[in-house]
């Protein structure tokens, strides 16, 4: 199970996901990022604080936007993941290409200030 | 019996039926002869009697096996022989009264041999005609048999079998004895006449046609009654024949069976468009209920249904309104079958209806399970009474079917029964009809997987490379018919090894033909021999080309040099590999920086990999697995995890490296559970270093 929130907060979007995001329902996920992006929002936060499990197909949605973010000069944070998560998106080495933050606050240092 | 095998019963039966004619013609012409000429008891009359019953029984027997051999006769085709045969036999008797009439001042129309030749003619027609159609009565009679009608039938043989012998008891004269034989063979006739089965399958047309055959047979019957019996009166020097029990209880039977059915016949004229109706309904049924074949569609079966419902409330105009597929939102359905209606019309009375209480609110949804139809007036200057009456298959809606009378109150409850029955039969043809069709997809399905199961299983190495140094055993198993796991082994020369191991972004089909450019891309550059951490940015590179936009692929790329017990290895974006320190006792996870393939798809990837470097001693272990092995989980939702992956090789360490892949497949197993089925691929290679 996954639903995805949506809400824009100051200057930025807060993408928030809760349950797991598999093969299933990756789609989901896919659409909202797309939604964003056709929103022209340039600075994007993913609250993974109830995120429970990403499969690779999830992590592919994230990795398919990566070229799209840097054209479109977006920043792109993530914070509030669990170990289990984070070991998984650093084992594939996405901690290299995108921003994670532990909690809310520095994700959105890292917005404002990067 | 004996008989001659190849000559036909029927036609000996003729022959004797024929032979017994001229004996019976011949003796009594001798007889009359006689008499003419005052010789008594040249002949005595117990022969012509005898030779009587003999032609009488030979007649029964010859018509009774024709009869039987025609089974497939119909009704009307069994009344039409009983009347042509009744008109050949008036239309004898006519021609005979028309040649006498040419004769009339001549001598020979005072012959009495002449006109005793003439009576016996008519008598042996009347018999004909008699025994024929007694014996075609039984057939009608005996229509819907029970046991009880085939025992009186049976009765009434024996009974007009002993009538013919009564004459020789009775000797020829009219007393009581002969007239009570006579009313018992009249009440029995009665009785046996009141079965009359078959009159209520005849339609319309057939029962007026056998209406018209009865009458002719009524007619001819009475006619040659009294044609037969004035010739007794008529003749001075005369052998009687038609002073016959069995004779005239034929004619009683005869006639009362006619004259019954005639009138049954008649009287069941006006009921007849009901049983009509019934039998139809009967039949639309049959052909509801018969599946569709695969291949045609349901469009038949809808029709069948539109024409049977209609016929079944004579209905004034229908339309069927279908939703299609899986869109039940979309309110408006296409209206593939319109009946006697225009689309004016049509449009007409759905404005109508969702103006009008209750059919607007169930229009607004269509969906709802709990109404099975609805029916009522309507306000409409043509039609009067509506019926609308959901299509359902698999609890889904179909389409919705209105059915419009021009009469007020024209549903009743017999009518909306039969529909609902005819609705009902058509949902269960057209589930039946879906659940087979797609029986055959799934079966078709499965078989092209099968083949691509084959495939796949051919992708993965069969025996793996190695030397002496070491031992290696594999193991890969998929959560779905194909998986995306893929390792493989290559040998450069006897010191020098390559081994790869993979997991594909996502599962089934479409991570199997990722896997199978995987195994392509590490065939054309491992050949190459480049560092690992060359191998896989080329490997980047050339799989950046390929890969949709969201897959990607893990993978590890290892060089083994056995001479200087040496390996390179550098990870893209694969679960780090497990090494057993045999020096240390101790297990760790050889985790470098690096980055999954297809994930930067451009020249900077390089920089995201690391390349690492062991010197291996004897007893290491290196386990090398794909995520579904540490991300395997019970029913609990708990993940077998790299924790209990560390823990159990130290544990293992002793073992050989076939019985440490088997033990861990084991515990990974054992951990899941038998109930839940496994939802990653599986694959597992361990190595273990020798010298």
């Amino acid at each position: 199970m996954l639903s995805i929130n949506k809400a824009p907060e100051r200057d930025h979007l807060v993408i928030t996901l809760n349950g797991e995001v598999d093969a299933s329902n990756s789609v989901e996920l896919d659409e909202v990022i797309q939604e964003a992006i056709a929103e022209n929002a340039s600075k994007i936060l993913v609250d993974g604080n109830r995120l429970e499990y990403i499969s690779s197909a999830g992590l592919g949605v994230f990795m398919s936007y990566l070229e799209d973010f840097n054209e479109k000069q977006v920043t792109f944070v993530i914070f509030g993941l669990n170990e289990k998560i984070l070991n998984v998106f650093h084992i594939l080495g996405l901690d290299q290409l995108i921003s994670i933050k532990s909690t809310k606050e520095e994700a959105e240092r890292a917005l404002y200030e990067a | 019996m004996v008989k001659p095998p190849n000559i036909p019963r029927g036609k000996i039966y003729v022959l004797l039926t024929i032979l017994s004619w001229f004996c019976l013609l011949l003796v009594d012409l001798v007889r009359i002869f006689g008499e003419i000429n005052e010789m008594e008891g040249v002949v005595k009359r117990e022969i012509t009697w005898i030779l009587e019953i003999i032609f009488f029984i030979l007649l029964y027997l010859f018509f009774n096996n024709s009869i039987n051999k025609k089974e497939n006769n119909n009704f009307l085709n069994l009344i039409w022989r009983a009347a042509s045969t009744g008109l050949i036999a008036t239309g004898t008797s006519f021609l005979i009264i028309y040649f006498y009439y040419i004769l009339e001042d001549t001598r020979l129309s005072d012959d009495p041999l002449l006109r005793n030749f003439f009576y016996h003619v008519n008598f042996a027609l009347t018999a004909i005609f008699l025994i024929s159609t007694a014996l075609l009565w039984k057939h009608l009679i005996l229509y819907q048999k029970n046991k009880a009608v085939v025992q009186q039938w049976q009765a009434y043989e024996v009974i007009l079998l002993i009538s013919m012998f009564f004459v020789l008891i009775n000797q020829e004269s009219f007393n009581y004895g002969f007239m009570f034989g006579l009313i018992f063979l009249i009440i029995y006739g009665i009785i046996l006449s009141v079965n009359l089965k078959w009159i209520p399958y005849l339609t319309f047309k057939e029962k007026w046609k056998s209406i018209l055959f009865l009458a002719i047979i009524v007619a001819s019957t009475i006619y040659l009654l009294i044609q037969l019996v004035s010739y007794t009166q008529k003749n001075v020097h005369f052998v009687n024949l038609s002073e016959n029990l069995f004779l005239l209880g034929l004619f009683a039977f005869v006639l009362i069976y006619a004259v019954f059915s005639f009138l049954v016949t008649l009287f069941n004229l006006p009921t007849s468009s009901v049983f009509e109706q019934k039998l139809t309904e009967a039949i639309s049924f049959q052909k509801l209920s018969q599946s569709i074949q695969p291949g045609e569609n349901e469009d038949q079966v809808l029709d069948i249904l539109m024409d049977s419902c209609m016929s079944a409330a004579y209905v004034d105009a229908a339309w069927l309104e279908l939703y299609p597929g899986q869109h039940e939102e979309e309110k408006t359905g296409a209206i593939p079958y319109q009946k006697f209606i225009s689309n004016g019309e049509r449009q007409e009375i759905m404005d109508l209806l969702r103006r009008t209480e209750p059919y607007s609110d169930y229009l607004k949804n269509p969906a709802d399970v709990k109404i099975e139809y609805l029916y009522g007036k309507i306000a409409h200057e043509i039609y009067q009474s509506v019926l609308i009456i959901p299509v359902r298959a698999n609890k889904r809606l179909l389409g919705v079917m209105f059915l419009l009378k021009e009469v007020k109150d024209g549903f009743n409850r017999e009518m909306i029964n039969i529909i609902s029955t005819f609705v009902g039969q058509t949902s269960i043809s057209i589930e039946n009809y879906r659940l087979l069709n797609e029986a055959i997809a799934n079966e078709r399905y499965r078989e092209e997987l099968e083949i691509a199961q084959r495939v796949q299983r051919s992708l993965l190495p069969s025996a793996l490379h190695h030397n002496n140094c070491f031992e290696i055993d594999g193991f890969s198993a998929a959560a779905d018919e194909v998986g995306g796991d893929y390792y493989e082994t290559f040998r450069f020369d006897k010191d020098n090894f390559a081994l790869i191991i993979g997991d594909v972004s996502g599962k089934g089909t479409s991570a199997a033909f990722n896997m199978s450019q995987m195994k392509g891309v590490f065939h054309s550059l491992v050949q190459l021999n480049f560092s690992p951490r060359e191998f896989l940015a080329k490997a980047n590179s050339a799989l950046s080309r390929c890969l949709e936009k969201n897959n990607f692929i893990t993978t590890t790329y290892y060089t083994v040099n056995t001479g200087e017990k040496l390996i390179h290895f550098a990870r893209a974006g694969h679960c780090p590999t497990l090494y057993y320190n045999h020096k240390e006792q101790s297990s760790r996870f050889l985790d470098i920086k690096g980055m999954g393939l297809g994930i930067v798809r451009n020249d900077t990837y390089e920089q995201y990999l690391e390349e690492g470097t062991l010197h291996y001693h004897p007893g290491d272990i290196m386990v090398m697995y794909t995520d579904g092995v540490v991300e395997a989980k019970n029913n609990k939702g708990e993940e077998f995890g790299y924790g209990n992956l560390r823990d159990l090789l130290d544990s293992l360490q002793g073992l050989p490296a076939q019985e440490i892949r088997e033990r861990i497949i084991q515990e990974v197993y054992t951990f899941v559970g038998k109930e839940t089925l496994p939802d990653d691929d599986y694959s597992l290679l361990v190595i273990k270093f020798k010298a």
